[in-house]
């Protein structure tokens, strides 16, 4: 029972985490209905910028912290800028395939400015750990599940109500509509690059306080992507409580059966949604007929 | 299409059906097709380019000839995006290979079943397809080569650890080393990039391109798109099977490691710069990329040496922007590949100098 109970806090907690980045998917997609499969490599750079700021530069964390995010909103700018806009008009299946080969340059920035040993660790949160009867919670899954909730709260209201997030729902339903309403599709696009690119960063931020900064943690990305798809890719609620079941079942598969069950189990438990709800738990139907 | 784009020369007339449809239309055509047949299988006996070296390196290109076709008829023809290609080659490579190992049966019989236990597979990937399309369904295929590389990697201990297969034979001739095993290789590029160019210009080809271009228009058509859709992944994944099944029988060894998803976006790298929807754009992608690799692997280390500010494994750093910057600047620039860029050049040798 005390492992049960462990593996569903650590699930828990690496839950938030993947929903923090599908929340980059859905934002992402939700404007453009793309979907960014370099997301987990956004994070990597995200991570990896971080270390330098602190690591290298040996500044303040939280001033760190800031400086990251505001770099990851420019990597997503720039990234929408140099690749994504100029396929705009193309079929989906180049501006899906341009994202696959996104994460491979990424990657090879990555290694290309630091090397592919993981970096020195950096210790992002006190580490005393919180007691609750026999378990114990780490500050860090605190702060992960809470900032992860906190964020999707954020995107929820974002999307809601502000005049940004709603034109980038319509820009998602059709561009040319959107264009002739007076909204710059191309400023919308950009900008929702950028959310995501601090979703990542964040993301990030807290799992490479835990991993260590290594090029794996791009392998989060493998498991945000079935956490997106599994919540439905339009809503960011969705992409939380994806986020939460793909991380259990991960810990808790992996715990009992070992091998590295997890990221299997994840598309496992994917392909099996697919073949009932198409759209997710939350995401809206589209019919289409003959 | 990119080729009934281009007319054909002055003087030759499509007086029918056929007549229009063929692949070679003129008597040029001819002579240099059954030139370039009769150069690519005398290959091995010409002085000075014959080393085992480049025939390896052929040899690594007919294989993967082979994988591209089959991933160009589904995603180029069929528009169904697929980035697991390299886990049905991985399918059809153990279907040989243990067929072979376990119970003895030489390459001449494993390699129908293994093309056929990879469509298996691959068929039932391609079930979501029935209500999924572009994005969904490139889950499904990740999804796949997730899977299937962990089954093969827990599920049973042979795969995991590898094992050897034995060579091919033909009488008493025994296909082990490059410069022998270079005709089989050839010999089955050749067979499936015909089979591939007459299926793509067939009723078939036609109903995946239906596909691909406007689904509901080809529902409203008459086609039946689950059917042709699931027909599409079988092609695909059988050629992946066969792939591997000549790959484990070069290789003489069956391993994991060789069925990565790099090595799947590699595959895609390929369709892509030769240009998606073409026969001719696949072996055109594989000839560059192939050349393009062995370059990078050549200067990569090099690279690394002189430049000694740089951090331990920038090299295959370097790689990664090299495959990922051309595979968008070929996405952003030249849409329809290399094969588009050769039917200028032969527009344009045709009409020189009068090329207006």
């Amino acid at each position: 029972m005390e492992f049960f109970g462990l593996l569903v806090i650590s699930g828990m907690m690496n839950g938030a985490i993947y929903g923090l980045v599908a929340l980059g998917f859905v934002l992402i997609y939700k404007s453009s209905s793309v979907l960014n499969f370099s997301q987990g490599h956004m994070l990597l750079l995200g991570a990896y910028i971080f270390w330098f700021f602190v690591g290298s530069l040996g500044l303040n964390l939280f001033v760190s912290v800031l400086l990251a995010m505001v770099s990851g909103f420019f990597v997503g700018v720039l990234i929408e800028r140099l690749t994504l806009r100029r396929l705009i008009g193309q079929p989906l299946i180049s501006l899906i395939t341009v994202t696959i080969f996104l994460s491979l340059v990424l990657e090879g920035l990555v290694s290309l400015i630091w090397g592919t040993y993981p970096l020195q660790h950096v210790t992002v949160f006190p580490s005393s750990p919180l007691r609750i009867g026999k378990m114990v919670l780490t500050t860090q899954s605190l702060f992960a599940i809470g900032l992860a909730l906190a964020s999707a709260t954020a995107l929820i209201i974002f999307f809601r109500y502000t005049r940004i997030g709603l034109a980038m729902r319509g820009v998602a339903e059709g561009h040319q509509i959107m264009q002739s309403m007076g909204i710059s599709v191309k400023r919308i696009l950009n900008i929702s690059w950028g959310i995501a690119g601090i979703a990542a960063t964040i993301g990030g931020i807290l799992m490479g306080g835990t991993l260590g900064f290594q090029l794996g943690l791009s392998h989060i990305g493998l498991l945000a992507i079935p956490a997106a798809f599994i919540g439905g890719l339009e809503s960011p609620e969705g992409a939380i409580l994806g986020g939460l079941l793909i991380g259990l079942s991960e810990s808790i598969i992996s715990g009992y059966m070992g091998n590295a069950a997890g990221v299997p189990a994840a598309f496992v438990i994917l392909i099996a949604v697919m073949f009932f709800r198409p759209y997710g738990f939350f995401g809206l139907e589209r019919i289409e007929r003959v | 299409m990119s080729s009934a784009s281009f007319y054909p020369p002055s003087g030759i007339y499509s007086d029918g059906y056929k007549k229009d449809m063929r692949i070679l239309k003129t008597r040029k055509q001819w002579i240099l097709s059954a030139v370039s047949l009769v150069f690519l299988f005398a290959l091995p006996h010409i002085p000075y380019i014959n080393s085992s070296y480049s025939l390896r390196l052929v040899i690594g290109a007919g294989i993967a000839v082979i994988a591209c076709l089959g991933l160009n008829i589904l995603t180029g023809y069929c528009g169904q995006l697929n980035i697991g290609q390299s886990a049905f080659v991985m399918v059809g490579a153990f279907t040989s290979g243990l067929l072979n190992a376990y119970l003895g049966w030489p390459f001449w019989a494993s390699v129908i079943p293994a093309g056929l236990a990879a469509a298996a597979v691959g068929t039932v990937f391609g079930i979501p397809s029935v209500r999924l399309k572009g994005l969904y369904l490139a889950l499904t295929t990740l999804g796949a080569q997730i899977i299937l590389t962990w089954i093969a990697l827990f599920g049973l201990t042979i795969t995991a650890a590898g094992f050897s297969v034995e060579p091919v034979k033909l009488g008493g001739i025994v296909f082990d080393r490059p410069e022998k095993f270079y005709y089989i290789a050839m010999f089955f590029t050749v067979v499936m990039t015909f089979f591939a160019k007459n299926m793509m210009r067939s009723k078939l080809g036609r109903a995946f391109i239906a596909i691909r271009d406007n689904d509901k228009a080809a529902e409203g058509m008459g086609i039946d798109i689950f059917r042709y859709k699931l027909i599409a992944f079988a092609i695909c994944t059988f050629y992946a099977g066969v792939a591997g099944s000549l790959l484990v029988h070069y290789l003489m060894w069956a391993q994991l490691e060789s069925f990565t998803l790099q090595d799947s976006i590699w595959y895609l790298v390929m369709i892509i710069v030769g240009g998606l929807g073409s026969i001719e754009g696949t072996i055109f992608g594989v000839v560059i990329i192939t050349a393009l690799k062995e370059l990078i692997f050549v200067i990569g280390p090099i690279a690394e040496e002189t430049l000694t500010f740089m951090p331990i494994g920038a090299g295959s750093g370097l790689l990664l922007i090299i495959i990922g910057g051309i595979a968008i600047f070929f996405l952003s620039f030249e849409p329809r590949g290399m094969a588009h860029r050769w039917n200028l050049i032969k527009a344009y040798y045709r009409l020189w100098p009068f090329g207006y």
